[in-house]
């Protein structure tokens, strides 16, 4: 029998939100963490940026231009069995470009979104394309198409990442340390023999949180834009949505693991476990073909990963939220109904 | 209407330990119900059993007329406080009212009104924008009994209410109980302090998970057979003690004085007809021996 009951939610929610509200460590972290955060990453992996990933598709017919090409110190090359390898690997921002090599004439493709690398790009293949055609004696020709992909600016992939990593860290922790002390503090107890239900309760903590995650969302998102320049290409509040819905994820599965903690230290003892795979694993800072084979099903577990995919599509291409339904707001749906219950399952066995 | 609480050979082990012995126990509506025990005898493992924390190994327990199984449909008319006094320590008096108010579903201004009353009675009245954790110890007890109290339950089970509460709130507190009393309202309440179940209408001494004895604190008395003692001090303690013992009394000597044990307290008359003391003092039995000596027996 589960009865749910909208105003007792309001009202554990209004508690969480006064609790909350009064511990300013909490709120400075809140404000400030992701952008310290942003920084970090920002200036510490910008450094990798500096080559420019280059496709390749050799249909035969011009080794002069494909030796400039590769001659050139900053361009990492990437052979591709095809033109539609290359488009799909622009598109998701893996490549800056590719140059496909044809007997009668040469494509150059390029991403939109990054207008200096294509630049570079064009003029390399421009200048090669030039030399054999003085020694060959015939004029070479250079087709451009413009591709939509990503800017391979490091902060424009980080950031959305470290808005997702950022809300997810935060609500893991302080829902785990919240009911760690529900517990400890024997309110939980005192709820069990009160008309309060234990859906009621995980729903009011979503509900608190939720208000938290919001603001933290809009302070991340606006530092994210104005500051590190990272575009908005899609509609702000589907990003929102996009991080609600991972913050009601970390809520309830910090709710489910504080059952294994028994004291709030014991909490921060499971950030190595939870936090760090995210980190490493959610393929932001890695891409998800570079992961182990043997270690991408975890990849694949991980709310990080499809958050961060969807805050990407969202921001850099603009996508709506019905081209991140699948399988990004599917799978983080599921990871939230599935601890959801866990957590409420948990609740019950409290009573022994 | 039947008795509050009804338990018929109530059964809870935890893995070897038997905290629940067979416990049987009938609570009547409108008293207050004192639950003597010293510590480890079960006194909170029966009260979590009755709110229905506990899965019974066996017995028949019944809460206001409702078997416990199904206690949580009655869960509005319970106040449960528990030995943790749960509150939050980072809301202010009122957020703490407030919060426990709102799960009963208790309007506004219905709300405000308890929240001033039970601050009033609980004496914190002052205090309502403070913290809870920046309450001492005795006062943070006084507001978990309001938040207990706040939705007005029919059934009060308040475990170890007035551990540091100072002796003078004290009595105020069970002036409230005994009010609510009176209103038809029932209060368990369990403590392992003699005193206090003095005060209440019914005690239950429980022991090793059983009730050993229960009654009124003048019952109790009674049942372990013991009776009020007169000191006299006698110009002629040898002969004034033969003649009391002549006359049938029992009476024992101690350091000079004698002490003689009535069997009501109307024979003090007749024991002043053949001795006069030059002093006396009568001394009545504690609950306390009455306890140890019905104990022991059981
Ligand atoms: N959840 C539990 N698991 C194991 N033992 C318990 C549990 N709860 C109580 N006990 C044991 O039951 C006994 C009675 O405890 P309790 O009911 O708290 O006594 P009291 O409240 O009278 O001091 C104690 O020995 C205690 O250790
Ligand atoms: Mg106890």
């Amino acid at each position: 029998m589960i009865q749910v009951s909208l105003s007792r939610i309001g009202v554990v929610a209004l508690r969480v939100v006064r609790q909350l509200k009064r511990d300013r460590r909490t709120i400075g972290l809140i404000a400030f963490a992701p952008i310290v955060l942003m920084v970090l990453f920002g200036y510490a992996l910008s450094g990798e940026m500096s080559g420019v990933a280059l496709g390749l598709v050799d249909e035969g017919g011009h080794p002069a231009l494909r030796s400039h090409l590769e001659g050139i110190e900053d361009f990492g090359i990437l052979r591709l069995g095809s033109e539609s390898d290359a488009e799909l690997l622009i598109s998701q921002g893996r490549l800056n470009g590719a140059v496909v090599l044809q007997p009668e004439e040469v494509r150059v493709l390029l991403d939109a979104s990054s207008l200096q690398i294509s630049q570079a790009i064009l003029a390399a293949a421009q200048s090669g394309a030039q030399e054999e055609a003085a020694s060959l004696q015939k004029p070479g020709v250079v087709i451009t198409r413009y591709l939509f992909g990503y800017d391979l600016e490091m902060m424009d992939t980080v950031g959305p990442a470290i808005l997702g990593l950022v809300v997810f860290f935060f609500t893991f922790i302080n829902a785990a340390i919240s009911f760690i002390r529900e517990r400890s503090q024997g309110t939980l107890e005192k709820f069990m023999v009160s008309p309060l239900s234990r859906v009621e309760i995980v729903l009011g903590y979503v509900l608190g949180f939720s208000l938290f995650t919001l603001l933290q969302s809009t302070t991340t998102l606006l530092v994210v834009t104005f500051g590190f320049k990272v575009p908005m290409r899609g509609n702000p509040l589907t990003a929102l949505a996009v991080v609600l819905l991972l913050g009601a994820g970390a809520l309830v599965l910090g709710s489910f693991l504080s059952n294994f903690a028994r004291s709030e230290f014991q909490v921060v003892q499971f950030i190595p476990l939870i936090i760090t795979p995210q980190i490493v694993l959610c393929g932001v800072w890695w891409p998800m073909q570079s992961i182990p084979e043997f270690i991408r099903p975890i990849s694949y577990m991980l709310p990080l990963t499809y958050a961060g995919d969807a805050l990407r599509e969202v921001m850099l291409k603009g996508s709506s939220l019905t081209e991140i339904l699948f399988p990004d707001l599917l799978a983080l749906t599921v990871f939230f109904l599935v601890f959801f219950a866990a957590a409420t399952l948990m609740l019950k066995r409290q009573m022994y | 209407m039947g008795p509050a609480i009804s338990a018929r050979g109530v059964v809870k082990s935890f893995g070897q330990l038997r905290v629940l012995d067979e416990l049987t126990l009938n609570i009547p509506r409108g008293v207050t119900y004192c639950l003597l025990g010293p510590n480890g005898s079960g006194k909170t493992t029966l009260i979590r059993a009755i709110v229905g924390l506990l899965k019974l190994d066996a017995g028949d327990l019944k809460v206001l007329g409702t078997p416990v199984s199904r206690v949580q449909e009655i869960y509005s008319k319970i106040g449960y406080m528990t030995q943790h006094k749960a509150l939050y320590p980072d809301l202010t008096l009122q957020e703490n009212l407030e919060f426990f108010a709102g799960l009963y579903g208790i309007g506004k201004q219905e709300r405000e009104q308890r929240i001033v009353e039970l601050l009033k009675m609980v004496n914190l009245q002052d205090l309502r924008r403070r913290l809870a954790g920046a309450l001492s110890g005795g006062m943070y007890q006084r507001l978990s009994l309001a938040c207990t109290l706040i939705h007005e339950p029919e059934l009060l089970l308040l475990d170890e209410p007035t551990v540091g509460v100072d002796p003078r709130l004290r009595q105020t507190f069970w002036e409230y109980f005994e009010r609510l009393a009176s209103d038809g309202k029932t209060v368990l309440i369990t403590t392992h302090l003699m005193d206090e179940a003095e005060k209440c209408r019914i005690v239950g001494y429980m022991k090793a998970g059983k009730m050993t004895a229960v009654g009124s604190p003048d019952d109790i008395k009674r049942q372990a057979g013991l009776k009020p003692h007169l000191e006299l001090w006698l110009k002629d303690l040898e002969g004034d003690c033969a003649r009391l013992r002549s006359e049938g009394y029992e009476i024992e000597i101690l350091d000079g004085v004698a002490s003689l044990r009535l069997e009501s307290h109307e024979q003090i008359k007749s024991v002043l007809e053949i001795v006069s003391p030059l002093d006396m003092r009568l001394k009545e039995p504690m609950l306390e021996e009455a306890f140890l000596q019905l104990s022991e027996a059981a």
